[in-house]
């Protein structure tokens, strides 16, 4: 048995205006939480969809749990949440889920069970209400999601696939999910999801992928991409609002590569060959007051705005969530 | 294949459940029985209701023509023509008519008598027979239902055929003579011969033609239109991708085709099966309901058969039932997957429908002239033979080597649409936003 839990190597995938994914390999190590990260078009869900052999990619191989992919069984093993939820409207939510299990070689009676407790560990059936009995069509957004997400794990999959698992989550929900993450993680399962919240991503995953245009810009652990790309940031907080003195210090080209303004506080990226001692001096000269300054390793979020550029991310994608 | 089972019997089951299946599913059964049973429960209620007729005629002749009259009257009319079929099925109640003789210098007195009886609705009408009827044949009916024709019409062969009578036995020939020389009818029956001999009238063979072809007709569009809109819901709620991480799009379209097929056959199935019982034991039913008497008249000669079908027609007609849904459905189901909402799927829709329209408009010149050109082709064409060739082989023979080459045609059809279907398919229940060109559906079959 192999340690790799997905093995992609070299996959493309063109359209006919355009390559949605080129000459990707990926590495994901068995019972790892997985972060594919990338801004909207970047091919995160071209990626998945080709993990999943919905489509199929135009070069390259992929392999999960040892398996190819075009294996029919292997496919039983894994389990996805698309980012474009949908259920059947109409049906009960029970036989929307029994379905879905079945689907994935489950048998009904086992189905039921398993329906059971998943209903009442995401309080969608209690003493007075059994949403279970429900249309989908009557269930509230945040109920239709965690519907779904139970219909995803039914099967107790080897492999987790989520696409964007937090988009359109309450708090509550969003909190929901990432126990039920670090859960499926303790008990061995590897989980791969995409997003282009930062925070998320940083909190839970043990490795990352970025990829950007279709193409891989970086991966590893979360914290050797941290490490390789430490050294140049400097976390700067002040005492009061910037003045226009800092800024002027901030917005010096040959001394800073890029700045990240929270208005009191900043993540500064140095430019080459400059020194954060000469830093340091110019925003005292100010007469500015510091609370912190300190070299630090990068968040998710700098990394990524550094490596894919901000050019490339749209609004709304900036990370914090 | 423990999958393709689940889509088929979510299919099923989720269809068979919902309301409106169940309501016009049964609609069908209380339809046969109401057009089998009633109409033979009306006459007998009828009968029994008529203690005071609604024809009343009046014998001035002082020759007995009266009597005559009333008893042709009320004799059923017989025939085998569609329209005495129709009549017969939707009998109107047998009359009791009660005959008035007077004189010839009573009749004003009687007449104003029963105009009053008909302005307060105790008759619908009356018959005057006089002296003049005897010499020349004119008789006058006066009466609320003046108008109808086919009342009339009814009315003058009853006194032509009474007079006749009355003619001839005062010419000598004997009152058994007479009656059936005015009994002579002449009647053309129209019977079918076919390979293996004779079965069924002409007529049931039409009428029987017609029914298939519309009810092949109809099944296509209706389950066809399922399976758009079931492709076109999964596609708009995003669950096809969810369904799509679990089973091949081919497993998913056949499943969708089956499973609906079977929704179809069991609708089918319950109709067929509730009008041969109502047929078969619509004596035992009216008997039942309404008495012997009833039972006799429901049970009654209607000059109808249902024409003699071969088990050799029966399974061509379940293949090409069959096989013209699978070409269809197919067809339905990959313009339910290109297109992203319900007004662009009754655009896009439009080709397949037009196939099914120029095939139905055919269907009544392929009837006049089963044997012609026209039928021939009509019959041969992959996309018309499933609704032409099952018509017109219940009204003409059809040479076994002709249907197996229409049948081997629609097969071929259907595996070609679905070929066509499934690779629309994979790539469309994916693909949002536009539709797509007719070049980049071209794409689509092409790359996948």
């Amino acid at each position: 048995m192999t340690e790799l839990a997905i093995d992609i190597r070299g996959i493309s995938k063109r359209y006919a205006d355009h390559v949605a994914v080129r000459d990707l390999s990926l590495a994901v190590p068995r019972g790892a939480v997985y972060g594919l990260l990338g801004p909207n078009g970047a091919g995160k869900t071209t990626t998945i969809r080709m993990i999943l052999n919905i489509i199929g990619p135009d070069t390259g191989s992929i392999h999960l749990l040892g398996r190819p992919n075009t294996d029919g069984a292997v496919l039983d093993k894994l389990g996805y949440l698309p980012e474009e939820r949908g259920l059947y409207k109409k049906m009960t939510v029970r036989d929307v889920l029994r379905f879905l299990a079945e689907l994935k070689g489950v048998d009904r009676r086992t189905a039921d069970l398993r329906i059971n407790e998943w209903l009442e560990r995401l309080s969608l059936k209690s003493a007075e209400k059994d949403w279970g009995k429900s249309k989908v069509e009557e269930l509230s957004r945040g109920m239709q999601q965690k519907a779904q997400f139970i219909g995803t794990l039914l099967h107790d999959p080897e492999l987790v696939i989520l696409d964007e698992p937090f988009s359109g989550l309450d708090p509550i929900n969003a909190q929901a999910l990432k126990d039920t993450v670090v859960e499926l993680k303790r008990r061995g399962k590897t989980v791969i999801f995409s997003t282009h919240l930062m925070d998320n991503a940083e909190r839970l995953c043990d490795s990352v992928c970025i990829i950007a245009r279709g193409e891989k810009v970086l991966d590893g652990t979360v914290a050797s991409v941290k490490a390789e790309n430490a050294g140049r940031t400097v976390a700067l907080s002040l005492d009061g609002s910037a003045t226009p003195e800092v800024m002027a210090v901030l917005n010096d080209r040959t001394l800073v590569e890029r700045v990240d303004d929270q208005s009191r506080f900043f993540e500064v990226e140095l430019a080459a060959g400059a020194d954060s001692q000469t830093l340091l001096r110019r925003v005292l000269e100010t007469g500015a007051r510091i609370n912190r300054f300190e070299r630090v390793q990068p968040s998710l979020h700098q990394i990524f705005l550094q490596r894919v550029g901000a050019k490339g991310v749209e609004e709304g994608m900036s990370g914090h969530g | 294949m423990g999958k393709l089972l689940a889509v088929i019997r979510r299919e099923y089951i989720e269809r068979v459940r919902n309301k409106w299946f169940v309501i016009v599913t049964v609609f069908g059964p209380v339809f046969f029985a109401v057009v089998m049973i009633l109409p033979a429960y009306l006459s007998v209620r009828g009968m029994r209701d008529a203690k005071v007729a609604d024809l009343r005629v009046v014998d001035a002749t002082g020759t007995g023509l009266g009597a005559r009259v009333a008893q042709r009257v009320a004799e059923p009319r017989r025939g085998a023509s569609a329209r005495a079929l129709v009549d017969t099925m939707l009998a109107a109640p047998v009359k009791l008519i009660r005959v008035d003789t007077v004189s010839t210098e009573g009749l004003a007195a009687a007449e104003s008598t029963l105009v009053l009886d008909v302005m307060a609705n105790r008759l619908s009408g009356y018959l005057i027979l006089d002296s003049a009827t005897v010499r020349s044949g004119n008789a006058r009916y006066a009466g609320r239902n003046a108008s109808s024709v086919g009342e009339n019409e009814q009315l003058e062969n009853s006194v032509r055929a009474a007079l006749l009578g009355l003619r001839l036995e005062t010419a000598g020939v004997t009152a058994t003579a007479a009656d059936s020389i005015t009994r002579l009818r002449v009647n053309v029956d129209a019977e079918r011969i076919t390979d293996t001999g004779k079965g069924g009238s002409g007529l049931g063979g039409a009428i029987f033609g017609f029914v298939i072809a519309f009810t092949l007709y109809i099944a296509i569009i209706l389950y066809g239109q399922q399976i758009l809109r079931g492709v076109l819901e999964e596609k708009t709620t995003r669950v096809a991708e969810v369904i799509l991480a679990s089973v091949k799009p081919d497993i998913l379209l056949a499943g969708k085709v089956i499973g609906v097929g079977a929704v179809g056959l069991t609708q089918f199935g319950i109709w067929i099966a509730s009008a041969v019982f109502f047929w078969s034991e619509r004596t035992r039913l009216i008997g039942a309901i309404a008495g012997p008497a009833a039972a006799a008249a429901g049970a009654a000669p209607t000059g109808f058969a249902f024409p003699t079908i071969e088990p050799f027609t029966i399974v061509a007609l379940l293949l090409f039932f069959l096989l013209g849904y699978t070409f269809y459905a197919a067809l339905f189901a990959a313009v339910g997957a290109m297109v992203g909402t319900q007004e662009e799927a009754s655009q896009a829709v439009q080709p397949v429908m037009m196939m099914l329209v120029f095939s139905i408009i055919f269907v009544q010149p392929v009837m006049t002239n089963p044997t012609g050109r026209l039928a021939e082709v009509m019959s041969l064409i992959p996309f018309s033979a499933p609704i032409i060739m099952p018509m017109r082989m219940t009204a003409t023979p059809v040479p076994m080597l002709t249907v197996a080459a229409s049948l081997a045609g629609v097969a071929l059809a259907a595996v070609a649409a679905i070929w066509f279907a499934a690779r629309i398919y994979r790539v469309g229940l994916l693909m949002y936003g536009k539709r797509p060109t007719l070049r980049e559906l071209l794409r689509w079959v092409r790359q996948s």
